[in-house]
Parts: C-alpha cells; sequence; structure tokens
C-alpha cells in the first residue's frame, strides 16, 4: 500500500496520522493528496472487481473520494477507522450504482429489448459486471461465488483489510467473515482447478441455488 | 488422518492471508494458491495517474460535489453518451492547463503536492516489474534534479536545502530500484540502459550538490536559519552523492598536460561550460582528472572523506563565478530569501 511520510510517526498502517485527518478535513492538498495516494488504488480495484469496467471503476472511485473528503468533518474515529469508514462509503455507492442500472433498465425498455438480444436474458447488473470480466479466468471464477462470499474476498483482497476490519464494514462477526472467506477461496479454488480438500460430496459445487448458499453462511453468524 | 476443526482452519487461513506465519498443510495449500492467484489478478488494475490527478482536482479545487455517473434514460442511450462526452471534453479542457502546471510545478507551490502523488502512482503502476520501477524512480530522481537546478536558478533559497535532501533520497531510492532489477534477472541490454540513464544522474547531481555547497560560502546569503538548512542538508546528501575525490596520490603537476586527452568520458547531457570541471563525472570509481584543481589544491591535502565539509571545496571567487554561470547562488547579491518567495513561477498554476 502506498504512503508518504517514512519520517512521520505511523499511525495507521498505510502511513497516515492523525494530524493527516485533521488536515484533510480543512483540504489543505498535502495531506488529501496523502489520504488519496493510501486509499485510492485499493478502492479502484475493489470497483474493478465489482464492475468489470475501468472507467466505471474510476468514476466510482473518485465519487466515493469526493464524498468521504467532504464527509470527513463528520468522521470520527481514529485514523486506523478510516480504511473501513471508506470501504463502507464505496459499499453504499456500489449499490447505489447498481440500484439506479437496474432501476434504468426497468425505466427504459428499448434499452432493456436491446440488451435482451444482445445478451441472453441476464438481468443482474453484479452478473453483467463479471460477464465483461470474461477475460480474466480468475475473476470469471469469481462468479461461482455467493455475493457475500465474493465482497468479502474483495474487501480482504483488494482493500488489504483484516477480517476484524472487514467484519465491521459489513456489520458481521469477524467468525462470520473468516467462515465467508474460507468457503470462497475453496470454491474458487475448486472452480479454478485446484485441488481442495473442503470439498465434500454433501455439498456439491456450485449450487445451483444460490439462496440455500447465504442460508448456509447464515448460520456462522 | 484427522482434519482439523473448521473453526481453526479459518484461524489458519485468515493468519495465511494477513501473512503470519502458519505450516502449509494441505488443507490450507489450494486456498493459500487460490488467494494468491486472485491477489496477482487484483494488482494489475491500477489506477491511471491522470485520473488520480483528475479526482485530486475535483476534491482540492472546491468543485467536488459528486458528479452523477450518466445514467440512460428513456430519451435514449446515444443523447445521454452526447451529453457525458460533451462534460468530459469540456473537463478535459479545463483540467489540462492544472495537469501540465502540476508536472512544472516546484517545491513549495500550490501544485507540488500533486505532482509527488502522481509519481508515486505511477511508481504503484509500474512495480510488478523491477526493471521498470527502476526506471520510473530513475526518472523521478531526474525530476528532483531539475527542480534543485531550477530553485538555484530562481534563487529560492529557503526550498534549496529540502530540495537537496530530497535530491538525496530520490538517488538511493533509484539506485536501489537499479540494483534490485539487476538481482531479479533483468536483460543485459536494460541493465546497461539503467546504470546510463543513473549515471547521467548521478554526475549531475554531485556537479549540482558540489556548486550548492561551494556557493553558499561565496553567496552573501546571510548566516542564519536558511543558510544552515542548506548547509546541513548538503553535508547529509554528500553520505549518498560523496563530492569527487582529489587526485588523491598521483602527482599533481604531470597530469594536467595530458588530462584533456585522458579524462573519462564525461556524461553526455552535461555541458562541457557547466561547473562539471570542478565535479567530475563517476567520483566512486574513476579518478577525476585535475584540470584546473592542481592549482588551487594544496599539495598536502589530507584524503579526502564523504564527510567532507563545503570549506573543503574550491572557495575561490572563480570557482564561485563558474558556477555562476547558470544564476547559481553566487549570483545573488542583493536578493534575500524573503524576495526569493516572490519570485513568481515560469508557470502559474491556479490556486487550490
Amino acid at each position: 500500500m502506498l504512503g508518504f511520510g517514512g519520517e512521520r510517526e505511523a499511525v495507521s498502517k498505510v502511513g497516515l496520522s492523525a494530524a493527516d485527518l485533521v488536515a484533510a478535513r480543512l483540504r489543505e492538498p498535502a495531506a488529501v493528496t496523502r489520504i488519496y495516494t493510501a486509499y485510492a488504488p485499493a478502492l479502484f480495484r475493489f470497483f474493478m472487481a465489482s464492475v468489470g469496467d475501468r472507467h466505471l471503476a474510476e468514476d466510482l472511485t473518485g465519487n466515493t473520494f469526493v464524498s468521504a473528503i467532504e464527509g470527513l468533518p463528520r468522521f470520527r474515529g481514529p485514523v486506523e477507522a478510516l480504511g473501513g469508514w471508506l470501504f463502507q462509503i464505496a459499499r453504499h455507492d456500489l449499490y447505489d450504482h447498481r440500484r439506479k442500472q437496474s432501476r434504468t433498465r426497468i425505466e427504459s425498455l428499448d434499452e432493456n429489448l436491446a440488451e435482451a438480444t444482445r445478451s441472453d436474458a441476464t438481468v443482474d447488473p453484479e452478473e453483467l459486471a463479471i460477464d465483461r470480466l470474461e477475460g480474466s479466468r480468475v475473476l470469471g471464477a469469481m462468479r461461482e461465488l455467493s455475493p457475500d462470499q465474493r465482497e468479502v474476498l474483495l474487501l480482504r483482497m483488494a482493500g488489504g483489510m483484516t477480517a476484524p476490519e472487514v467484519a465491521s464494514v459489513l456489520g458481521k462477526t469477524t467468525g462470520a467473515v473468516k467462515a465467508l472467506q474460507h468457503r470462497g477461496l475453496a470454491s474458487l479454488a475448486r472452480v479454478l482447478g485446484l485441488r481442495s480438500p473442503d470439498e465434500t460430496p454433501q455439498r456439491p459445487y456450485p449450487s445451483p441455488d444460490p439462496d440455500r448458499l447465504t442460508s448456509q453462511e447464515d448460520e456462522e453468524r | 488422518m484427522q482434519r482439523p476443526r473448521p473453526n481453526k482452519l479459518h484461524d489458519e487461513l485468515d493468519a495465511l492471508l494477513d501473512g503470519r506465519p502458519v505450516e502449509l498443510t494441505d488443507e490450507l495449500a489450494p486456498l493459500a494458491e487460490a488467494a494468491d492467484s486472485l491477489r496477482a489478478e487484483l494488482a494489475t488494475y491500477q489506477l491511471a495517474p491522470g485520473v488520480a490527478e483528475r479526482h485530486l482536482e475535483r476534491v482540492l479545487e472546491g468543485s467536488g460535489r459528486v458528479v452523477q455517473l450518466p445514467v440512460r434514460r428513456p430519451a435514449g442511450g446515444w443523447e445521454v453518451r452526447r451529453r457525458v462526452a460533451a462534460v468530459a471534453l469540456a473537463a478535459a479542457l479545463v483540467l489540462a492547463p492544472a495537469t501540465i502546471a502540476s508536472a512544472a510545478a516546484l517545491p513549495g507551490q500550490a501544485m507540488y503536492p500533486f505532482k509527488l502523488a502522481i509519481e508515486q502512482l505511477r511508481i504503484a503502476s509500474v512495480q510488478w516489474s523491477s526493471t521498470r520501477e527502476a526506471g520510473e524512480r530513475t526518472r523521478v530522481a531526474d525530476a528532483r534534479l531539475s527542480e534543485l537546478k531550477r530553485l538555484v536558478d530562481l534563487q529560492m533559497f529557503n526550498q534549496i536545502g529540502p530540495a537537496v535532501t530530497a535530491l538525496a533520497e530520490a538517488y538511493r531510492a533509484a539506485k536501489d530500484a537499479v540494483d534490485d532489477a539487476k538481482q531479479d534477472g533483468a536483460a543485459g541490454a536494460e541493465v546497461a540502459e539503467l546504470n546510463g540513464k543513473l549515471a547521467s544522474v548521478q554526475n549531475q547531481a554531485i556537479s549540482t550538490v558540489v556548486m550548492v555547497s561551494s556557493s553558499i560560502q561565496a553567496a552573501k546569503l546571510p548566516s542564519g536559519s536558511t543558510r544552515n538548512a542548506i548547509e546541513a542538508a548538503v553535508h547529509d546528501a554528500q553520505t549518498v552523492l560523496p563530492p569527487p575525490a582529489p587526485p588523491a596520490d598521483a602527482t599533481p603537476t604531470p597530469t594536467t598536460a595530458n588530462s584533456p586527452a585522458t579524462s573519462p568520458p564525461t556524461d553526455p547531457s552535461t555541458s562541457p561550460t557547466s561547473p562539471q570541471n570542478t565535479a567530475p563525472a563517476s567520483p566512486a570509481s574513476t579518478a577525476p582528472p585535475p584540470t584546473s584543481a592542481p592549482t588551487t589544491e594544496p599539495p598536502t591535502t589530507v584524503p579526502p572523506t564523504t564527510e567532507s565539509p563545503p570549506t573543503s571545496e574550491p572557495t575561490t571567487p572563480g570557482s564561485a563565478g563558474q558556477v555562476g554561470d547558470s544564476g547559481g547562488l553566487a549570483g545573488a547579491d542583493e536578493r534575500t530569501s524573503a524576495e526569493a518567495k516572490d519570485v513568481p513561477p515560469t508557470t502559474s498554476p491556479p490556486a487550490p
């Protein structure tokens, strides 16, 4: 992860200090730049893997960052919690985008028809996004995971967050996050053709019913 | 064989993902491999420097109200795309001058933090290749060198000390990166090119630091915190960029006759009339040609150390005059530090 200020007393794991927070609230360019440099690459990877479109991911990253800096005076946590807070905004922006995308599809019959001719009745924005990532074998394999598993793995791997931090962002227990990441990686390993001893005959994968997966994970909460 | 309990496996996997030491069991190995594959895939997604600059502009220019993503409306996609293209064109026209201004920004100017951030992002975007990273870090060191020269030209004394320190740090980082590239088995031609660029930066950097060092004495810079800061920075920088060693045990006089013919190849990017005459290339590996030094150097000089104080450099008015051919510190007759601050930048970046 990037970070300036090698000489300063690093408080967060990305090298930001409480003084950076104070200065960024005042829109001090150096502090804002430090925060951007520390977190924007991770946000972009998160969005890129989520929507599969570079321009859209760039826009979402920029919007999240602008929202965060504007809302920074309301952020009262320690600097270590800044990353989690930023990813909460990122998730909110992502859901907002998907909601608008879905609504637009319903409103625009013409667009829907055109879409239908291009893809065979795939209307889920998330599925469409992953379709765009077809070139990537690994991210293509991510479509086999449940939404919760995908989100946990992306926050963990793209966002560079720890399990407790991911749990805080998602409002789950740390144990649930650990279980989700375990199941997600086991599924990913299986889809990628890596040996996955976790697979059991009682639970063939991929499951035809995503709800079934979700209910299994709910047991971990 | 007994399988570990799920919770234990979850904890071990979590530790593995955090980078903590964990025994890689048969259970964990495929999971770790899958995680590595995903990480490697995600690492290929890098934010382009131009995009980063645009985002920062949006925040710092105060125009940062969140721009709604283009939403397709019943009016038709073409119309919306046309509007988006118009907005993008307008944004590009507005932001282009700021982009150029940040590229030319000097320490102390409003756009300088942008410039540093862009550099960091560029480095981050090529870190998958040690060779490319070395090239980028060498370019950054060259940028620090150009900034220092420009600050000297503009007599912005209060920024010269930090600029010398930044140059030394950037050079050190570039050198380390080039060493890493060599260890990673970079191709011979690439290594040679990197070495060439780094040597060019090193030669010019040494010359410039020596010039600053010797010029401090000649400049009528009042002693104070600014002067002390420059002297301290020069002293520290000379541990990374050591001043050229004078001809140590060679006899001083005979070498002057054949020095023009036997002088080592100087860096092509340095001007032959520049003060490099007093700061020859490759101070560490080759003995510099004592073109004019033997006439000014005392013959009983103690073998130089890397921490030679500025006073050990030639401090004759003549040498300072040579330095000043590009507007060095020696030309600072009447200007004060406060005046130097008012020197207008060559480009006028918009105030953030």
